[in-house]
C-alpha cells in the first residue's frame, strides 16, 4: 500500500484543474434548505465542498440515477423505432466519499454483473474515480464495523484521504487513484504521520465498534432457516412502509421500469428507483400481493441484506452507514433489529424453522 | 408519567385492550411504541419530543396493528383531530378505541431533538394551540405543562410566499419539488391518507407519472394537498417525514387557510362536526364553479 501526502493547496489546485477540464467533481455540499444537512453535489469550486459531513443520500445516485432514460421510442403507423441512449457517461471524481458509500459500490458490482451485465452501471463505474475520506465515526446509528466495512475501509475507493495538519495523507488503493493525484502527492518521509493516521483509524473504529458487535458468518444461514420465526410477526409495527430508507441506502438497488409518453407518437422508457418497503412493489396483476403486510415487507429488507445477498454473492448488502436509522420517521432501527436477531441466533442456533 | 403507565398497565391487565400505542425512548430518539405486556408499560413516556401523530396506526391499512386486537392510543390534542377525522370518515369506530388523552405543552419539530422547547425548535403547529388539553378522550392524563414558546417561523414564510409574484412562487416551489424522490413518505405517515388504491399507484391509466421528475412531482403534491383540503389536521408529519426536506406543511397550511376562509371550517377534534368536503350545504360558496 502506497501512502503519500497532498497539501490543501495542491488538492484545491487539482480540483480546479479537473473542473476546468470538464470533469464532474462531486462532493458533500451544505444543503440550501437545511444548513444542518449535506448532499453529494457537483461543485464548481473546491471551497464549496464540506468534506467530512455525511450526505443525506448515498453516493449511488451518481452510478444508478434516481431516474434514467433507457431508450426512446417512436411509433408511426404500426412501426416502432427504438433509439438506445449513448453509453458515454462524463468523467467524474467523487471527492470526500464516505467509506460506507464507496464500499456500497463495490458490493453492488456483483449483482450488476450477475445474470445480466448492467452496461450503464459499469460505464459509469469506469468513468468514476472515488476519493474517500477517513470517517471519524459519527453517532450511535453508525455500525459499519459490524458488517465488515469500517470507517477506515478502503473498499471501493481509488484513494483514501486521511486529514492531517496542512493537508491529507493519501492512501493509494488503485492505479486510477494514483493517476488522479499524480505528482501533486509526495512520498511521505515523516513516520510520525503514519503513526498519527493509525491512531485516527483506531479511534474511529473504536467509536463505531461499541454500537454493534460483528455480524457472525452464520447469520445468513440462520436467517434463511428462520423465515417463519415469531420475531418477524411484530418486527415492523411502527414502520410506515414509505421506503425512505431504501432511497438513501448505499446498497438498495431495486428499480422499476416505466414507459412515459412524450406526445402522441413517442416516448421514453425510464428506470426509476423502487423499494420493497412499499405495498405496491409485489402486487401481482391479479391483485394478489405475496407480501401483503409491513412485517413481511420489512423481513424482506432484512433478509435481502443479511441472508439472500450474502448467500449468493458472499457480501452483506449493508455497509452500516446508519442512514436508514437517521431518516426513519417512525424510529425503525436496523442495527437494533440485527442485534436482536444476533441474540436470537445465539440463543436458538436452530431457531424455530419454517 | 406514572399516571399514564399505571393506566396502560391496568388496561392491559384487565384485558380492556390488547395493545397500548404510545411513545418510548428509542436508541436514536423518541419513537412510537406498541406495548402488549403490562410489565412493559413503564417504557411509555410523554414529553415535548413526542412529535409523531400516532393516529396513523388506526388507519385500516395498518393490518399488522389491527391484528393485535383492541387498542388504546395515546393522543395529544392535535392528534385527536386525526382520530376524529378517521371516525368522521368511517375508517374506525369510536367505540373500538380507548383514547388516552395527554395534556401537552408543545412539541419539538423532530423526535431526535433535545426536549427543551425554544422558538427555533418548537413545532409550527404548536402556535396558538387551542387543544393543549384534548377534548376527545376516554382518559385524560398528565398535568398541563406551560404553553410553548412563540415562533413566527411558519407565518413569516407564508407571508414571504404570499408576497411573491406567481413566477417567483413557481420558481420557489419548482426548486423545492425538484428534490422529491417520490418515496411517498408524505403519504404513508399521513393519518388521513387511507385510500386502498391511491391515485398515485394507479397504472391504468397512469394519472401521475412515477418518475421523480418535476412534472410528476408537482402533480403528485398538488393531488395530495388538494385531497387533504378540509381533512388535513396540520400535524405536519408529511413535512417531518420528507427525506428531501421539502416544506410540505406550507402547502397544506395554504389550503387549510383557504378552506377556513371559504367554509368557516378548521380541522376539528369533534367527530360529529361535518367537514366541508363531507357534506352538502345549499349555502356553500360556489363562485369557483360558476
Amino acid at each position: 500500500m502506497t501512502i503519500k501526502m497532498i497539501s490543501h493547496e495542491d488538492l484545491a489546485a487539482l480540483v480546479a484543474e479537473l473542473i476546468a477540464a470538464d470533469t464532474r467533481v462531486i462532493a458533500p455540499v451544505q444543503a440550501k434548505e437545511n444548513p444542518a444537512a449535506t448532499d453529494y453535489k457537483r461543485i464548481q469550486r473546491f471551497e464549496d465542498a464540506t468534506l467530512g459531513f455525511l450526505p443525506r443520500r448515498s453516493l449511488k445516485e451518481f452510478l444508478l440515477p434516481q431516474s434514467e432514460v433507457l431508450l426512446r421510442f417512436q411509433q408511426h403507423k404500426g412501426e416502432v423505432k427504438l433509439e438506445e441512449v449513448p453509453l458515454t457517461p462524463p468523467k467524474q471524481v467523487i471527492l470526500g466519499a464516505k467509506p460506507c458509500d464507496a464500499a456500497g459500490l463495490d458490493i453492488l458490482d456483483k449483482v450488476m454483473n450477475w445474470d445480466y451485465r448492467d452496461e450503464l452501471w459499469f460505464a459509469r463505474r469506469e468513468a468514476t474515480t472515488i476519493v474517500s475520506l477517513l470517517c471519524p465515526g459519527l453517532d450511535c446509528s453508525c455500525f459499519c464495523t459490524a458488517v465488515g466495512v469500517g470507517p477506515d475501509s478502503t473498499r471501493g475507493s481509488d484513494v483514501m484521504l486521511i486529514p492531517m495538519e496542512g493537508g491529507y495523507l493519501a492512501q493509494i488503493v488503485t492505479e486510477k487513484g494514483e493517476a488522479l493525484l499524480g505528482s501533486r502527492a509526495q512520498e511521505v518521509t515523516d513516520s510520525s504521520l503514519m503513526a498519527k493516521a493509525e491512531e485516527l483509524r483506531q479511534a474511529a473504529r473504536k467509536k463505531v465498534e461499541q454500537n454493534l458487535p460483528v455480524v457472525p458468518a452464520e447469520m445468513p444461514d440462520w436467517l434463511a432457516n428462520n423465515f417463519g420465526h415469531a420475531y418477524w410477526q411484530t418486527v415492523a409495527l411502527r414502520c410506515h412502509g414509505c421506503g425512505a430508507c431504501a432511497s438513501i441506502c448505499p446498497t438498495c438497488h431495486c428499480f422499476d421500469i416505466a414507459d412515459e409518453r412524450d406526445g402522441v407518437e413517442g416516448g421514453v422508457r425510464r428506470r426509476n428507483w423502487d423499494s420493497c418497503q412499499t405495498g405496491k412493489f409485489t402486487v401481482h396483476a391479479s391483485g394478489h400481493n405475496p407480501r401483503n403486510t409491513q412485517n413481511e415487507r420489512f423481513r424482506q429488507r432484512v433478509m435481502h441484506k443479511f441472508s439472500i445477498y450474502p448467500l449468493r454473492f458472499g457480501d452483506l448488502l449493508c455497509t452500516g452507514c446508519g442512514r436508514c436509522v437517521r431518516i426513519c420517521p417512525a424510529g425503525m432501527n436496523l442495527p437494533e433489529i440485527v442485534g436482536q436477531l444476533m441474540e436470537l441466533a445465539g440463543k436458538e442456533p436452530q431457531g424455530s424453522g419454517q | 408519567m406514572n399516571e399514564m403507565r399505571e393506566l396502560a398497565a391496568k388496561l392491559l391487565t384487565e384485558g380492556t385492550v390488547k395493545v397500548v400505542i404510545g411513545y418510548e425512548e428509542g436508541p436514536a430518539g423518541v419513537r412510537p411504541a406498541f406495548v402488549t405486556d403490562p410489565a412493559k408499560a413503564d417504557t411509555l413516556i410523554f414529553d415535548s419530543r413526542c412529535v409523531q401523530n400516532l393516529a396513523v396506526y388506526l388507519n385500516p391499512r395498518r393490518s399488522d396493528v389491527a391484528k393485535l386486537g383492541k387498542l388504546a392510543i395515546v393522543v395529544k390534542g392535535c392528534d385527536a383531530k386525526a382520530v376524529a377525522g378517521l371516525v368522521r370518515e368511517h375508517q374506525v369506530k369510536r367505540e373500538d378505541l380507548v383514547i388516552i388523552g395527554v395534556r401537552c405543552g408543545g412539541v419539538v419539530r423532530c423526535a431526535d431533538m433535545a426536549a427543551e422547547l425554544t422558538a427555533d425548535t418548537v413545532a409550527d403547529r404548536c402556535q396558538d394551540c387551542e387543544v393543549r388539553e384534548p377534548k376527545l378522550y376516554d382518559y385524560l392524563v398528565l398535568p398541563l405543562p406551560p404553553p410553548p414558546p412563540k415562533s413566527t417561523r411558519r407565518e413569516d414564510k407564508m407571508a414571504e410566499l404570499a408576497k411573491m409574484t406567481a413566477e417567483e412562487r413557481w420558481a420557489y416551489w419548482s426548486e423545492q419539488l425538484e428534490r422529491c424522490i417520490r418515496c411517498n413518505a408524505c403519504r404513508e405517515v399521513c393519518p388521513m391518507c387511507f385510500c386502498v388504491q391511491c391515485v398515485a399507484d394507479k397504472s391504468q391509466p397512469q394519472w401521475i407519472p412515477t418518475s421523480p421528475t418535476l412534472q410528476g412531482n408537482v402533480m403528485w403534491q398538488m393531488t395530495r394537498v388538494l385531497h387533504q383540503a378540509g381533512r388535513c389536521v396540520d400535524c405536519q408529519e408529511c413535512e417531518r417525514a420528507c427525506p428531501a426536506d421539502i416544506p410540505l406543511g406550507l402547502l397544506n397550511r395554504h389550503v387549510a387557510q383557504n378552506v377556513e376562509k371559504r367554509f368557516d371550517y378548521k380541522a376539528s377534534d369533534d367527530p360529529s362536526v361535518a367537514a366541508p368536503m363531507g357534506e352538502y350545504r345549499t349555502d356553500d360558496d360556489e363562485e369557483f364553479i360558476i
